[in-house]
């Protein structure tokens, strides 16, 4: 049984009690409820009255029970009746569209312009009190929130290929409503069915309550509650009783409807909060004290690090080094680990991801040698948009969509540097003519959705290397745009390289016309491995994986003789071969292949690849 | 901008047009005589020469049309009518009793939302640890207790058993500020509970929305300490649908503090509008649900509004 299900036995239990209970009262060995004993009332809870005695001496139980009955036959009554209306009108609506739609949804949705316990109030002064005009009166109240829910449901099943399929084979309207369309929406129709019950109860004990709703001497939980607040100085707990059992009937079906909800809708089950905003979240990492680096030093040296979800491994020993002004090439098809690894480097991996093993080692500014996979929060802040910059591959989710851009710029050029006013506004200004958006004096006071893709990209990088970092990771940043501006973009990058001959660059990519262009060497990963490196011009010119040369060759631009196509799909983490993880989709592969996991070996002196028959591939 | 809010303007106007018509009909439509039921106390029945006098002065026997129309010219010059039951214009009685009401809201929603979004904005950062099931356990409970019970419980402790505040009714601020306060508290409070709970509901979940977004990573990239990304960033972004909420909940609360005021004894404009259904007296009944649905609309408006000013992003959509 899945956790959300298993939720809903706590609720559902104590539902089927009070339900139980009510249904059962006339069986049940309890006092008459109008049986008076005017000598004893206000008495106290004893062995004869559970609960005490009310201002006439009945006894409280026993109207407390029979005052549940009347206000649950009234609340389920009619959610039940306005269920029926409301989705009949729903469904009408839903499917027909047009003038039905008209007539059923928009005209139900009329009366949701009048605040709901004006409405009740209406029908029942009207109608005058007592249960039948109460039940007439929430069934129109709550016929349009039905109405509204199913019409919404409908339109989604409407669209869905079978319902389609129906249609075409001309299969009568009123049957494919009731044969395939309402079982569709029963789960969005049963939550709201118990967020109406809860509802219901509220106004009805209201109106109870004022006078207005069930009549005396029938018991009702307001009646109740309305009678006890006369007499609140001599018996306190005449309030307390009704009170409790009003508002925990109605907290049972509220927490009935949210457990419902949450096990009929999985979406609903998101990785929850934040932890990079609890204080003291990443205690157990320790500030890093920084040590001399080697003169000589990378800019970054990634060596064995994996990176796991649970005690799932996503990324395995994965080694890389960008030297300063260096341009590494993260190649690989989706799911290869590529943009964990750069997440990593700026320790934005989500929540549930861990660095579980090996180490990245980056070399600052002052000459002092950090381990980012050990950094705690504080430490990689410092590094991140300073040192440490990222572009990201889809800048219209990336860019806050409230915020102007220069206002989005001069945040990132601020939290490292202490500059304001005039001076900030020229940087700003700068930037954004530097990374080539036209007119930036009347651009930087624009929000992101004014801005054509390719212009939001460039604004992503202006804010990427608004503090000249020193290591800039590019995640695919040109994979969402268009050919021609992809184009552009990729300039941009090349110039940026130009113009600061220091920074290093991991530009991940899944598209190898881009490396050849823009990188000095090339790490192709799969499946969360590293199977090959080295320089481009080498690596393309002759491949020594046969996943790196599958790759090529499967390039149009590639220059291959005729392309081909890899065989089979990438393994999902969850299922991963025992021996190389490339054997199964491999035409070298051997037996020895799909036993053991080959070792990273060096075909030249800056050539590693992970094969055990790399001199045969080209 | 400008385009956007003519336009929502005149779909407000047409949904009050509706409102007020629906309302007139439905009173209008209905059987019973009001004229009748003035003149008749308990089980006598009124003089019938007395009734038909009446309802040639109340303009009853007028075609419907012709009453419709009457009326709805008095609408657009702001007169309401009289009262049926004591002749005062009942645009008087409205501008006494309508700022009570919107009082008591006011003071809810500024409780709410100042305890509401920090609240909601913690239990979402600490989502599925203690704080959160404790802060979530709170905002069920209080959502699932009627206003009345709230009310009477409140009173129950603090007037009775504290006797900390008085335990109702209403004394106007120019006549003594202080007392005024004490009496707003309990019934502003027992609002705001209840919207406390929405409010915390709906900011915690909408924080964690935003968490997700990919613009609150980009805001950790360019390493922003804590404190301004929660700021600018996902607070609020956040705003916006919990701002929507309250307007929204507003808006059903000016009609719905009947319950409220009876409770407190505090002198709105729901109960008015019982007292003024009970008496059958039409001009106070449409003139208390017009102001009341033209209010609750234009709320919906600036609403509206609002969320088009801190979301740049409606105004083009539109």
């Amino acid at each position: 049984m899945k956790a959300s299900t298993r939720k809903l036995i706590l609720p559902g239990t104590i539902v089927a009690l009070i339900v139980a209970t009510v249904i059962l009262a006339p069986v049940l060995p309890l006092q008459d409820t109008r049986g008076m004993d005017i000598p004893h009332r206000f008495a106290g809870p004893s062995a004869a009255h559970w609960l005490g005695q009310d201002e006439f001496g009945r006894d409280v139980l026993s109207r407390l029970i029979w005052g549940g009955r009347a206000s649950l036959f009234i609340a389920v009554g009619s959610a039940v009746l306005a269920a029926i209306a409301g989705t009949t009108l729903g469904l009408l609506g839903g499917y027909f569209r047009g003038v039905v739609e008209l007539f059923t949804v928009r005209a139900a949705e009329i009366i949701l312009c009048l605040p709901p316990l004006l409405l009740a109030l209406l029908v029942v002064t009207i109608l005058g009190a007592g249960t039948w005009p109460l039940i007439l009166a929430l069934t129109i109240l709550y016929t349009p929130n039905y109405a509204r829910v199913v019409y919404a449901a409908t339109q989604q099943v409407r669209g869905l290929d079978f319902v389609t399929a129906q249609r075409a084979m001309g299969t009568h309207p009123l049957k494919i409503l009731v044969r395939t369309i309402l079982p569709n929406v029963l789960p969005p129709l049963l939550v709201q069915m118990s967020l109406v019950v809860a509802s219901a109860m509220v106004i009805e004990s209201g109106l109870s309550f004022l006078g207005l709703g069930v009549v005396p001497p029938t018991p009702s939980w307001g009646l109740m509650i309305r009678a006890a607040r006369g007499a609140m100085e001599v018996a306190p707990l005449l309030l307390v009783w009704p009170s409790l059992a009003l508002a925990g009937t109605i907290l049972t079906f509220n927490l009935l409807c949210d457990r419902l909800q949450s096990a009929l809708d999985p979406r609903a089950v998101t990785a929850g909060g934040a932890l990079w905003l609890r204080p003291r979240s990443r205690e157990a990492k320790k500030p890093v004290t920084p040590v001399a680096a080697p003169a000589e030093a990378p800019l970054l040296e990634i060596s064995d690090m994996s990176i796991a979800v649970h005690d799932m491994e996503l990324v395995r020993r994965v080694s890389l080094t960008v030297r300063p002004g260096e341009t590494v090439a993260l190649v690989g098809e989706s799911g290869s680990g590529k943009t964990l690894t750069g997440l990593a480097m700026t320790g934005l991996l989500p929540d549930t991801l861990r660095v579980t093993g090996g180490s990245a080692v980056y070399t600052t500014r002052d000459g002092t040698a950090v381990d980012l996979a050990k950094l705690d929060e504080e430490g990689i802040r410092k590094l991140r948009g300073d040192e440490i910059s990222m572009v990201f591959q889809d800048a219209a989710a990336s860019l806050n969509p409230v915020l102007r851009i220069g206002d989005q710029l001069g945040e990132a050029i601020q939290a490292h540097h202490q500059i304001s006013g005039e001076a900030l506004q020229k940087r700003i200004v700068d930037l954004l003519r530097h990374v080539g958006i036209p007119d930036p004096e009347r651009r930087h006071r624009a929000y992101p959705h004014e801005l054509s893709g390719g212009q939001r990209q460039r604004a992503m990088i202006a804010l990427a290397v608004a503090n000249s970092p020193r290591l800039l990771i590019a995640d695919e940043p040109t994979t969402a745009l268009d050919p021609t501006i992809q184009a552009q973009i990729l300039q941009l990058f090349a110039q940026l390289k130009k113009d600061t001959p220091g920074m290093g660059m991991i530009f991940v990519t899944h598209d190898l016309a881009v490396v050849a262009e823009i990188a000095d060497r090339v790490t192709v990963m799969y499946a969360g491995e590293v199977v090959e490196e080295g320089p481009v011009a080498e690596v393309f010119a002759r491949p020594r994986h046969p996943y790196t040369a599958a790759l090529i060759s499967s390039v149009p631009e590639s220059g291959a003789e005729r392309l081909t196509a890899i065989p089979g799909t990438v393994p999902s983490p969850r299922n991963m071969p025992t021996g190389c993880r490339f054997a199964p989709r491999c035409g070298f592969a051997t037996a020895e292949c799909e036993s053991r996991s080959p070792k990273a070996e060096h075909p030249a002196a800056d050539r590693v690849t992970r094969c055990f028959r790399w001199e045969n591939v080209t | 901008m400008l385009r956007y809010i003519a336009f929502r303007s005149l779909v407000a106007l047409f949904l009050v047009w509706v409102v007020v018509t629906i309302v007139f009909l439905l009173l209008h439509l209905i059987p019973g005589d009001p004229a009748e039921l003035l003149l008749s106390s308990g089980n006598v029945a009124a003089d019938p020469q007395a009734v038909a006098a009446l309802r040639e002065q109340m303009g009853l026997n007028a075609p419907l049309w012709q009453q419709y129309l009457d009326h709805m010219a008095g609408v657009l010059t702001g007169d309401l009518g009289a009262s049926f039951r004591d002749g005062a214009p009942v645009i008087e009685q409205i501008a006494l009793r309508l700022p009570r009401t919107l009082e008591v809201i006011l003071a809810a929603s500024l409780i709410a939302t100042g305890i509401g979004v920090p609240l909601g904005t913690y239990a979402a950062i600490r989502a599925d640890g203690k704080a959160d099931a404790v802060i979530s356990f709170f905002a069920s409970a209080s959502l699932s207790t009627p206003v009345f019970v709230v009310g009477s419980v409140v009173i129950l402790i603090f007037a009775q058993e504290l006797k900390w505040l008085p335990a109702g009714g209403f004394v106007p601020f120019s006549e003594d500020p202080v007392e005024h306060f004490k009496l707003l508290l309990m019934p502003a409070g027992t609002v705001a509970l209840s919207l406390l709970a929405v409010i915390t509901r709906m900011s915690r979940a909408s924080v964690l929305e935003v968490l997700q977004r990919d613009y609150v990573r980009t805001a950790r990239a360019k390493g922003l300490p804590r404190a301004p990304i929660l700021r600018r960033h996902v607070v609020r972004n956040a705003l916006i649908p919990v701002l929507t909420v309250l307007g929204l909940e507003m808006g059903t609360l000016i009609g719905g503090t009947v319950l409220v005021e009876f409770v407190f004894n505090w002198p709105g404009l729901s109960g008015y509008l019982v007292s003024a259904v009970d008496a059958r007296d039409y001009p106070e009944v449409v003139g208390i649900v017009m102001t009341i649905s033209v209010l609750f609309v234009f709320l919906n408006l600036v609403v509206d509004v609002v969320n088009a000013m801190l979301d740049p992003r409606i105004s083009l959509v539109r």
